[in-house]
């Protein structure tokens, strides 16, 4: 009895990993948006890297802050410097799950829940997503809304009518099968 | 007896099966973490803002002005004369120098100024050598080359008695600048410096090749402020004991596009060659030592990405 539950653990997670092929995308893009009265400001990471498991219907990102381009170079030097933070944290990374997902699906918008780690700054977040499947690939791209406040990105005074509560992010990845 | 060893035996079986499988869970998402942080990025980056402004104080710091931004600079020195009695509003005299610096290239910058003391026009270059870099190829210093040229209307001084020649008007300052960021806070920096003045052939001892060796720090105290100081030892001041190597202790403050440099310094003349070859008084808080500096930097950007 013993064996056979044992071997059928064995079994299952054998099969578990055979079926838990991972997709991936190593120059994923991040564009985010501050919209105010005073000022308009626009970066774009073209070089985010992010892992998805249908299977499990997990998924990882990794931005690294400092690809982020800007118009002026001294707005990337002050988002660098002053409020990421990017010496200390270079990184931002979201560990999330997709709700209902469906792997026989082609085309389906699904919840993604997961924690989102900014500026050493761990929040719960969930936003709305598209997931193609083409082919053997998958594309995912969506929207989310990021507020500045929650992260504790300090923005001075002088700056505030400068820089948007809530960012606006955009986002698209492009899957490729991972091999190990 | 029997049936009792082989519920203990499903029971064991069952624990091991939910503890396989969470396992597998688990490493599930450790692997897919794993797995995201051994992709590599091939990214390498230069060590941002070792300082903030194109100058640490008084003196030039490694930071060159990225390609297209245009950077407009004011400065100010003012002081006391050591008279007791004064009719002067705020200060008894001033400095002023006006700058327009380009950033040709992220690594080229060229400028120009004009300057009240002695009237001086000067032009200047800096070139980016080599850049710090802490990720990828890791490298650990920045190095910046520095050319200036200085014209001066007015006479240097009273030991020369004839109008000069416009090349004798000439002076030039050659710098090799050195700098680390050690922390996000703390930068150092090393300035070897040549210059050569050729009205300094009229002293009574001529020397008109001469060396000095800048020193210069910043921390900073906040996102947007830093405190910075400067010296600069001047190597063979044998032939010249009037001149005194400038002091410099200040406060920097950026916000936008504007970044506000105040320092209390010896140094009277905003020309390198001028001021680190030339100061004629020592730091201390006397009237006539003690000068105050403001300096006002916009930055235009033409070349947006």
């Amino acid at each position: 009895m013993k064996k056979i539950i044992l071997l059928f653990c064995f079994f299952s997670c054998v099969t578990w990993s055979q079926e838990s092929s991972q997709f991936f995308d190593k120059q994923g893009k991040i564009t985010f948006f501050s919209y105010t009265s005073v000022e308009n400001i626009q970066a774009s990471n073209n070089q985010v890297v992010s892992i998805f498991k249908p299977s499990t219907s997990d998924i990882v990102v990794r931005i690294l802050m400092r690809a982020f381009v800007f118009e002026k170079a001294l707005m990337q030097e002050h988002f660098n410097e002053s409020y990421i933070e990017t010496d200390i944290f270079p990184e931002a990374t979201f560990v999330g799950k997709i709700i209902g997902f469906d792997i026989n699906n082609d085309i389906q918008t699904k919840r993604f829940e997961g924690q989102f780690t900014l500026h050493g700054v761990t929040k719960n977040i969930r936003f709305n997503a598209k997931i193609l499947k083409i082919g053997a690939t998958y594309e995912i791209s969506g929207t989310l809304e990021i507020p500045v406040r929650d992260y504790e990105i300090k923005i001075p005074m002088l700056l505030d009518p400068n820089i948007a509560e809530i960012i606006s992010v955009n986002f698209n990845f492009q899957y490729d099968l991972y091999e190990k | 007896m029997i049936s009792m060893k082989n519920k203990t035996s499903s029971v064991k079986g069952i624990i091991y099966f939910v503890l396989l499988s969470f396992s597998c869970i688990i490493n599930a998402q450790e692997d897919l973490l794993d797995a995201i942080n051994s992709i590599e990025t091939d990214t390498e980056f230069n060590t941002l803002a070792t300082f903030k402004a194109t100058r640490i104080s008084i003196g030039q710091s490694v930071i060159t002005r990225e390609k297209g931004v245009l950077e407009v600079t004011w400065q100010n020195r003012f002081w006391n004369t050591p008279d007791s009695v004064s009719t002067a509003f705020v200060a008894d005299k001033v400095n002023v120098r006006f700058e327009l610096a380009y950033g040709v290239t992220d690594r080229l910058t060229i400028g120009a100024g004009y300057g009240t003391g002695y009237t001086s026009v000067d032009a200047f270059a800096k070139y980016r050598l080599l850049y710090q870099k802490d990720t990828g190829k890791k490298f650990p210093i920045s190095v910046t080359l520095f050319q200036s040229i200085a014209h001066r209307e007015k006479n240097p001084g009273d030991f020369i008695t004839r109008d000069l020649d416009f090349e004798e008007k000439l002076g030039f300052t050659t710098q090799l600048l050195i700098a680390r960021k050690f922390s996000p806070n703390f930068s150092l920096q090393f300035s070897p410096t040549y210059f050569h003045r050729e009205a300094d052939k009229f002293l009574p001892e001529p020397d008109t090749n001469r060396f000095a060796l800048g020193f210069g720090a910043r921390y900073k105290i906040s996102h947007h402020v830093s405190i910075v100081s400067e010296y600069y030892a001047l190597l063979d001041s044998v032939n010249d004991p009037q001149s005194y190597g400038p002091f410099a202790l200040g406060v920097n403050w950026e916000i936008a596009s504007i970044q506000l440099q105040f320092n209390i310094t010896n140094a009277r003349n905003l020309v390198e060659d001028k001021f680190i070859g030339k100061t004629l008084q020592n730091f201390n808080f006397r009237n006539g030592n003690l000068h105050f500096g403001f300096q006002a930097t916009y930055l235009f950007h033409f070349n947006k990405k």
